[in-house]
């Protein structure tokens, strides 16, 4: 599969590292869409997974609407904890008046290096034509938010 | 291995259109997927009950979307009006 949902390994060796701060006022951290076949720019294809360390533009969708190569800001809800888990989340991101069709995306650092986070796998291809491109984000809980540490 | 515990990442949900935004029902699906999760190892029950009650909470935000939308165009009629755009001020509260 050329896209596969995963948190990166690369992402859980700089947790140790401290390279990623999630607090509000911490890193910048984008998402960027992907395509699997000819969805992308240049009709390439995206490989992404646990093993990716950094944003890379093989496979990414074409700028469209308020798009832009190089994914769309994310506003981060600050880290916390519950029971013996913690956990990070994301408010939800919408690119409008946008012709997309994208496979899965790509969380990454923008303040640091590019360094990426996890891979989001949307299972299927997700199309928008001329209309808005949504994700939606799991409640910020210890069974669903997007980064959990148990 | 001494495996002290686990990383795992969450399931986005995506939603799209076509030739406009979103529509009021998907808008709606959204706001109740965000209020509303139900464990599928709740029992059988438990999950009845929450699914109803998701599907009444959906048909409530249905309604308030749409009125909220419609007010919302009868404040920029208003101000279309006020600013002598009488032709722009119909087109959008015939939409």
């Amino acid at each position: 599969m050329a896209i596969a949902q995963a948190m990166c390994t690369s992402f859980k060796k700089e947790l140790m590292l401290a390279t990623h701060n999630f607090a509000t006022n911490g890193n910048a951290f984008k998402l960027a869409l992907f395509a699997e076949g000819s969805g992308g720019k240049s009709s390439t294809t995206a490989t992404l997974g646990a093993a990716t360390t950094a944003f890379v533009t093989t496979g990414e969708v074409a700028s469209s609407g308020t798009y832009a190569t190089g994914g769309g800001a994310l506003t981060k809800v600050a880290p916390n904890t519950s029971g013996t888990t913690a956990f990070t989340d994301f408010a939800d991101l919408s690119f409008t008046t946008a012709t997309i069709t994208a496979m899965g995306a790509l969380i990454y650092n923008d303040t640091n290096s590019n360094k990426s986070v996890c891979v989001l796998d949307f299972s299927s291809n997700k199309t928008s034509t001329s209309g808005t491109f949504t994700i939606q984000f799991p409640t910020a809980d210890a069974s669903n938010a997007i980064i959990r540490i148990a | 291995m001494f495996d002290l515990g686990t990383s795992s990442v969450g399931s986005v949900n995506v939603m799209t259109s076509d030739k406009g935004g979103l529509t009021n029902e998907q808008v709606a699906d959204l706001a109740v997927d965000k209020i509303v999760s139900i464990s599928d190892e709740a029992p059988a029950h438990i999950r009845q009950q929450a699914n109803q009650f998701r599907e009444h909470l959906k048909k409530v935000m249905y309604h308030y979307l749409l009125l909220a939308r419609k007010e919302e165009r009868g404040s920029i009629v208003h101000i279309l009006r006020s600013n002598g755009q009488k032709e722009m001020a119909e087109y959008i509260r015939r939409l």
